[in-house]
This record gives structure tokens, sequence and C-alpha cells, in this order.
């Protein structure tokens, strides 16, 4: 058993284990503005430093059962955002992670426009009690740095000494990342994989399109791609019997559903837990959806037909057999968060006539219905919850840097986007000619 | 630019298994998906259906998976037993139990009603050959109804007197044939789940073995013993072998000595009857104790897959030397305990127990002293104990090194400090503790032995998912790397036999008492004395 499968069997007992639940105590340990990088650097170190007796001073201590702190420390993240209110979210989140926990995290504010002392630092300690472990305590650090004027040009030398050395880390930027500044290029070298969230890109084509070509030792981690995974579980699902799965080259047609806000009432939103996801491009999971397909079904577009002002579109691709209408539409609801899916309707032709394959999802459960082979129609009903924001950013911080079948989603997202964007219907010639363009090939 | 840039994704390789049109295409929608263990549709047919252990552990863990959606929409349940209900009261049942049971709870109802569509109930007489030949209609049918594609899963939740009766009257009926040589043609899987203990001894544990084989090939057939979760032997297996660190001192060379404990601080608690019968050596060193040690001492499998896997721990068990009953005074030490403390409550004799015999010469305690003979390990002793009431409830393994070849600082004032021991903790932590010698900071050379402590808890996700969820999903799925190989069964009997047989006998020395809330008696101290040895403070 190679060591992918390997990382399959811990992915499948994540899912069984009910989700790290603890109990977070934060405890500020020290804080200084217009400070050095050094002297925060020896503050980190002396963290876990042993009391010694010339140590009078009585600073904090982060110590176990009354012993120093020893610990296995996995990972190191960086987060930027924009102002001190995004960093208080950001740590909020991080606070959730329970006991999946990057063990020093550092978040940065920058502000290169702003005047004022060049760095401000913030320590905070964060021990977990866990439930299931009794007494013990788990604890990681936090450091919030708010980096001001010419300094916040040059993050990644800010940063780079306050890391635990040699080990795997992670840069979350929320927001629109700014794919285009030099900053942006520094971090993301700086770092072993890149989280970052499509949904909440201005402009999605731009957005994906940047990050689709985005030069990097780093893999690409989507928290949209993240909130699909229980969506392709169950699409894929309807294909692993044998007898459905010879429909998947004849599929004709595919609608995907999601959530937009009912009415003109903004952000009434489902899920209050998560602020920073203000979903500035809904459409964003349901377009990986269609490029994830696309990509394994091997797809090729074939012709734009509608163009629904930004909010959705009309394809005609083609498939191994069969032309395929793709169909992308947002739904006005307020059980789900926006931008979340709330159906797939996916239809085939067989043998014995045409076969669908249905996913209805209304608040946190979902009705999956099969039709096919003239049987009786298979359906049931399965819990469906939207991912907590911290429960998507752990899946994140577990999983592999690379990840193909995202990179191939996103580059046929890419792909559909400018093709229902150019609005014209499309040879297929010239489908081939703009998707290698898009492809920045 | 070649027009086949327009493909989004070339074709995989290893997407099609086998190349000629007539075999399966895989699933091209699983590549890289991260959950991708969901089994085949099937049928699980449940023997003893309204019993306890359905009720409690197989209703809620089947539940739970179906909640997670690791089953599939087809996946069917008959419940198969004597009592005379219908189908909805068996469902009812289960329902009760998930209630009470389950780690989600209560039921949602509409999961729970999509769910019960697919169970249903076989009232029957374990017995009558016609409840089979039933029962196998009933199956055809629901293959029919539901495209469960005639894969069965058949669970023997019943007493282990039962089994060769079932099995014998499965075979009779067809229903433990599989794949081509099935009557009706239809091709599909069939295993059968045995629950534990397997036997009681060798002669018993053959006799299962071949009664269930004159029926079931050995692929077919699951003998649970899940002490040893799937993440802990994934954890030790990657510690050993994922590691360039640690596998080039492991073995005689660097190893004085390997410690196993199993100590529980309960008593029989309402296992009276059962463990009066049985007692320690069958309960927990036969499986549990042999499992950690030969997963501990195994040499690197080819592969790390099951049958690869198994074939290593057979050889650990193999290479076990053969003790005689004349040897087992000299190697074993049997104690069972009096009233005393055990974490602040006072806890009665065994004797005094329900259900137990006043007069009971059963072991509650047993330490052991084995050796493997192989060119890894010969020469090394392995001391195992287990004990129930005793002072902490704790499972690990423990390897003593070798000492430095010189005592150089015994010249310098500082005294012989403790050999290094690396621990690999099992329960209630998770984790690995390595002691080693350090200075204590001042003029004076003083060595202190320092612990570095490890635990996969604090670094990783807490919980283990339940142990009967990964089971049944493994069995579905058709990994058999939990399970007990017949061999193995048997190997781990043999190697215990001697024993089994001095002590009833009254041989292989006396029975020792020992106060609730010790370490045993003060026998078992004396085994590891007499080789300049201590066990482990725990």
């Amino acid at each position: 058993m190679a060591s992918r499968s390997a990382q399959r069997e811990l992915a499948v007992h994540r899912r069984l284990m009910e989700f790290g639940e603890a109990e977070t105590l934060a405890t500020p340990v020290w804080e200084a503005k217009g400070t050095e990088v050094a002297t925060i650097e020896a503050q980190l170190a002396r963290l876990w430093g042993l009391p010694d007796a010339s140590d009078g001073d009585g600073e904090a201590r982060v110590t176990e059962k009354g012993l120093p702190h020893a610990r296995a420390s996995v990972l190191n993240l960086i987060v930027t955002v924009v102002d001190a209110e995004a960093a208080e979210q950001v740590v909020q989140t991080m606070m959730s992670l329970g006991v999946r926990h990057p063990s020093r995290a550092i978040v940065l504010v920058a502000d290169h426009q702003a005047r004022g002392a060049a760095l401000d630092a913030r320590i905070s300690t964060h021990c977990h009690v866990a439930p299931a472990m009794e007494d013990e305590r788990i604890c990681y650090e936090e450091v919030i740095l708010t980096v001001r004027g010419e300094a916040a040009e040059h993050l990644s030398g800010v940063v780079a000494p306050l890391l635990i050395h040699d080990l795997p880390t992670f840069v979350w930027w929320p927001g629109d990342p700014p794919f285009a500044h030099p900053v942006f290029d520094q971090l993301v070298e700086l770092g072993d994989r890149l989280v970052i969230d499509s949904a909440d890109f201005s402009d999605l084509l731009v957005g994906m399109r940047r990050l689709a070509n985005l030069r990097r030792r780093s893999g690409v981690g989507d928290l949209a791609w993240e909130r699909l995974a229980i969506w392709q579980e169950r699409i894929a699902q309807f294909f692993d019997a044998p007898r459905f799965r010879r429909y998947l080259p004849n599929l004709n047609r595919m609608v995907i559903r999601y959530a937009v806000p009912a009415g003109h009432r903004r952000a009434s939103r489902a899920n209050p837990e998560m602020p920073i996801h203000q979903a500035a491009s809904p459409m964003a999971q349901a377009v990986l959806l269609a490029g994830w397909l696309a990509a394994r079904l091997e797809w090729r577009r074939y012709k734009t037909l509608e163009w629904l002002d930004g909010r959705g579109f009309r394809l005609r691709l083609e498939g191994r057999h069969e032309m395929v209408d793709l169909h992308i539409q947002p739904e006005e609801t307020d059980s789900v968060t926006p931008g979340e899916l709330t159906s797939v309707h996916i239809r085939a032709y067989g043998e014995t006539g045409a076969a669908e394959f249905i996913i209805d999802r209304s608040a946190d459960e979902a009705t999956i219905a099969t039709n096919a082979d003239g049987m009786t129609a298979l359906l049931r009903q399965v819990v469906m919850e939207e991912p907590r924001p911290a429960e998507l950013l752990s899946a994140q911080l577990t999983a592999n840097p690379k990840d193909p079948v995202y990179e191939s989603a996103l580059r046929a997202a890419v792909i559909f986007l400018a093709a229902a964007r150019s609005g014209e219907p499309l040879s297929s010639r010239n489908a081939e000619v703009s998707a290698a363009q898009e492809l920045g090939g | 630019m070649p027009p086949a840039s327009t493909t989004i994704v070339p074709v995989l390789p290893d997407q099609v298994a086998g190349g000629d049109g007539a075999r399966q295409i895989a699933n091209p929608l699983r590549e890289g998906l991260r959950l991708e263990r969901i089994p085949e549709p099937c049928t699980m047919v449940i023997c003893g259906a309204t019993g306890d252990l359905t009720v409690r552990k197989l209703g809620p863990a089947l539940y739970n998976l179906m909640l997670g959606g690791f089953l599939p929409p087809e996946f069917s349940v008959v419940g198969f037993a004597r009592r005379p209900i219908s189908d909805d009261e068996f469902r009812e049942l289960l329902r009760q139990g998930i209630d009470q049971y389950s780690r989600n709870r209560p039921v949602k109802p509409s999961v729970w009603k999509s769910f019960s569509r697919g169970i249903e109930y076989h009232a029957g007489e374990f017995g009558d050959p016609d409840s089979y030949t039933d029962l196998a209609k009933r199956l055809d049918r629901i293959d029919r109804d539901r495209g469960t594609a005639g894969n069965r899963l058949i669970y023997l939740a019943v007493p282990p007197a039962l089994y060769p009766e079932i099995v014998k009257q499965l075979g009779a009926a067809g229903l433990a044939e599989t794949g081509e040589e099935r009557r009706d043609g239809k091709r599909g899987w069939v295993r059968v789940i045995v629950e534990k203990p397997f036997g009681s001894d060798i002669g018993s544990a053959r006799k299962l073995n071949r009664e269930i084989g004159e029926v079931f090939g050995e692929s077919q057939i699951y003998r649970i013993d899940h002490y040893l979760g799937k993440e802990t032997v994934q954890n030790l297996a990657v510690f050993r072998f994922g590691n360039g660190l640690f596998e080039p001192i492991w073995n005689r060379r660097y190893i004085d000595s390997v410690q196993i404990t199993v100590a529980e601080t309960v008593g029989v608690e309402g296992r009276g009857e059962f463990y009066d019968q049985t007692g320690a050596l069958r309960d927990i060193v036969q499986n549990h104790a042999l499992q950690l040690m030969t997963m501990f001492a195994m040499e690197p499998p080819v592969e790390f897959m099951a049958s690869d896997l198994r074939d290593e721990k057979l050889k650990v068990l193999r290479a076990v030397k053969p003790m005689t009953v004349a040897d087992v005074a000299d190697n074993a030490v049997r104690g069972q305990y009096v009233s005393g403390w055990v974490e602040g409550h006072k806890v009665h004799a065994y004797r005094d127990e329900p259900e137990v015999d006043p007069e009971s010469e059963t072991e509650t305690f047993v330490a052991l002293k084995l050796s493997i003979d192989s060119w890894r390990w010969a020469g090394v002793p392995f001391y195992l104990r287990t004990g129930k009431a005793m002072p902490t409830r704790v499972t690990e393994i423990a390897v003593q090194f070798r000492r430095a070849p010189l005592a150089l600082f015994a010249r310098a004032g500082a005294p012989q400090f403790d050999p290094n021991i690396l621990a690999v903790r099992i329960q209630p932590d998770e984790g690995i503790l390595l002691r080693f010698g350090a200075k204590v900071p001042g003029q004076g050379l003083q060595i202190r032995s320092v612990n570095m402590d490890f635990r996969y808890g604090s670094s990783f996700a807490v919980d283990s998912p339940d142990a009967y969820e990964t089971l049944l999903l493994d069995a579905m799925i058709g990994d058999p790397s939990l399970f007990t190989r017949g061999d193995e069964v048997e190997r781990a009997w043999e190697i215990l036999d001697p024993v089994l047989r001095a002590w009833p006998e009254g041989r292989g020395g006396p029975l020792h008492f020992y106060g609730a809330g010790t370490w045993g008696p003060p026998a078992a101290d004396e085994l590891l004395e007499r080789d300049q040895r201590a066990w482990r403070r725990l």
C-alpha cells in the first residue's frame, strides 16, 4: 500500500471522527509597539524555555501539569489580513480549529500606506482543553504583527525569522489576493501551500486565471473546492456501481444550481460563523464542480449558448459519446449560505432509456435519487451540513501540498468562464485555440 | 498548439483496469477524491439480529456509516433470528438501539426513513434448513429489487457454540458460494464475520477453523480482533518503517529486553460467569498481548497490505520458542486479586464477584516470559504482563536498550543511571516516550533520566472512529488487515497451550494472590529479578 492510499485511509478516518471539539484558552503573553523582529524572536524563544532562577520577572510561561511544556511541532501558518478587525476574525477561526491547530500562527496586518511605528507585535498562547484528554492541554502560539510603511513591502523578511524551522508552512490569504503584487509572490514563495477561497475573488475569471497560471513551488488549496468535497463524494457514489458507471460516457445534461440570497435582501447569512467569507463570487463552487466533472470525463468546450449576466451560463460541451448541456444557475434561497450548491441534476442516455442522477439539498439534508435501468428509483436521505470554516481550514492544513485534480478542475473552470463571458457562439476549432490561450500556452 | 490541448486532462493509465473492453473501467470520478472507500452495493445478513451486539453495536455502527454517507444507497440489511417479529418491529428494535447507544443520536427521522426501507427481518430457526433456503430466496429478491448485485456480508452475532451449525446450513443452502462457482450464475462476493473469542484452546480453534473452512474459503472469513485499532496498527507501522532512525537499532544488538503491559483498573464488571471460564491468559494474552508483540517484532513487510502484514506477523509467532509443560513454572506467573483499593475505591476480592466460583482458580493476572528465536530477536526476552484491578489503566510496549559499554561517569562520581527506554504507549494517551540520561546543570556531574514525551493527541487529531464502524466498512470493502487469519489464531493458541494445560493440573506454579490496586504478586517481580531486570513502574 503506497503512501497515497495510506493518506486516503487517514482521510476516511478523519471523516469518521467527530470533529475535534475543544475549549480554547487564549493567554496574552507579550505585546510591544514599535519593536524589532529580533526582539519578537527572543520572546518566542523564551516562551517554551525552562524557568530559570535568574528570571524573576514573573512573565507568563507555558507549562503543562506544572512541567515545562514539550511538544511535537507540526506546521507554521501565515495569514495575511487587511486590518485588525479581519485579524480578530482569523484568530477566532483558528481557535475553533480545535486540536488541529498550527504549531505557530503568524497573522500579518500589512499597511504600506500607514505611518507610525514600522512594527507592532502581540504574542498570545492558545491552550486547548480537549474533553477526551482529561487534564491534558495542547498549546500553540500566535503572533499578530502589524507592519507599516515600507517594511510592509518586504513581509517575507519580517516573517521568515519567526517561523519554526524546517516545518511545512502554509500561507492563508483570505479575501481577494493581490496576485500581481510582489509581496504576494514573496509570501507564497515562503510557504509550501497557499490557501485561498476563490469565492472571495472580486472577479472570478481574473482570479481563477491568475491562480491557474501561478508560477510557484507551493500547491494551492481552495476553500471553495473544499466545500465541494461532499458533493464530489455523492456524485462519484452514483457511478461506483458498475451498472451505472456505463452511463458516464453518455451524460448529456448537467444542471448545477447554487444559492444566492433571496430577493434583494443581502447577507442574511445562514452561517454567521463565517464572517470572512463574503462570497463575492458565489458562482465559484458551481463552476469548479463543472470543471471537475469536465476534466474527469474529458469534456471539451463546444459552444456557448447563454451567459446569464455573470450569475450563470449555458454551455454546450462535447463529451465522449454525446453532446452535454451544462447549465449553471443561481437559486434564490435563505436556507443555505450564498455560494453553496443547492442541487445537481445529471441526465444520461442508456440502452434502456434516459437515466437521472439527482441531488437536491435543503438546509442540512439532501435527497439523493437514482432513476435508471427501469428499476425502482433509489431514493435516500442523507445529512449534508455546511462545513464550518475551521473544518475547511483544518482539512486544508492536513491536505497534500499538490492536488492535480483541483488544478485540472480549475483550468477547466477558467475555460468555461472565459467562454461564457465571451458570449458569442464559437466553433469547436476556435474553442481549441482560445482554450489554449486561457491556459497561458 | 496541438489540438490535444483542449482535452482538459489526459486519461491516466491507472483509470483503466485491464485493456479489454469486457473488463470494468474504474470510476474516473474517484481519482484523487478524499474518500475513496465506499463499498460496493451489498446486503448484510446479521445472524442473531435481536441480540445485544446487534442492538448496541452493529445497528448504531451501520446508522453512523449511513449518516456519514459511507454506505451505497443500495445497501440492505437482513436480520436473521428466532424471535417471530415483523420487519417493522425489527426496525423499531434497531432504532431504539441507535437512540440509546449511537454516538450520533437521536435518530434523524428523515435519514432513518430512507435507511430503514432497506432493512428486513427474517425469522427462522438456525438449525432448520428451510430458514436458509427461504433466506436465499429473500436475498435474491433484494438483489433484484435493490441492486445489491449478489454481494453478501454475513455477520455471526451469536454465541460461538452456534457457529458450526449456522455455517453448515449456510453452506448447504448455497449461501457461501462466491463468484463463478455460484449455482445461480451470479457474480458477487460473500464474506463472513466471526466474533471473538475464536476457540478456547488449540483444539477448539482448529476444530472451528476446520468447520468454517469446509464452507468458506479463508479469504471469505473475517475474524474479529479489534483490540488493536486501525490507527494503532498504522501508527506502529509508520513509526517503525517510516523512519530511518529506529529500525537499524530494532534488534538484539541494541535492545536488551522488551516489556508489554496491558493493565486494567476494572475488575470483571458483570462478566463474572464468562470471565471465570476464560481467565486473563485467554482473554488478553492469546489475542491482544500477542498481537502487540507481533506488530512490534515483525520484519518489514514487502508491501503495507493485509496479506504481507499477516505473513510477517505469523512469522513472529512461529519463531516464539516453544515451551514445555515443565518450563511453565519458570516462565509464567498467575495471580488472582483479593480485596484492595483501586483509584480510591474499595474493590472486592475476585472470588466475591457475582457469578464467580468462590473457590475459583481462574487467573486475573498473568506474567509471562517469551523468547523469539529469530535472527533479529534471539536472546532478547519479551516480558508480558496483564491484569485486572491494577493501579492504572495502561497498555504499552517498552523497549529497554543496552547500557553504554562503559560506565564512564562512575569514575567522576556519577552512579550508573537507568538504561534508555523507548516506550510505545497504546492507551490511554497514544504516544511515544524516550528516556535518556542528561547531566544535571551545575558544578558536579550528576546524571538524571529525563523523558521526552510525544503524544499523537497533542500533535494531531484526538479521537479514532468507532471500532465497529471501521471493521464493518473494512469487511465490506474487502480489507482484512484488521482481522486475524486462521493460521495466526492457531499459532497463538499453540504458544500458550503448555500453560493452558499445566495450570488446571496444578503444575506450572501455584496461583498467587495480589491485592487489588497493586502490580500483581511478588512472584511476577521475581520473574524479572532472576534476569537482573525489573518491571517498569507505570
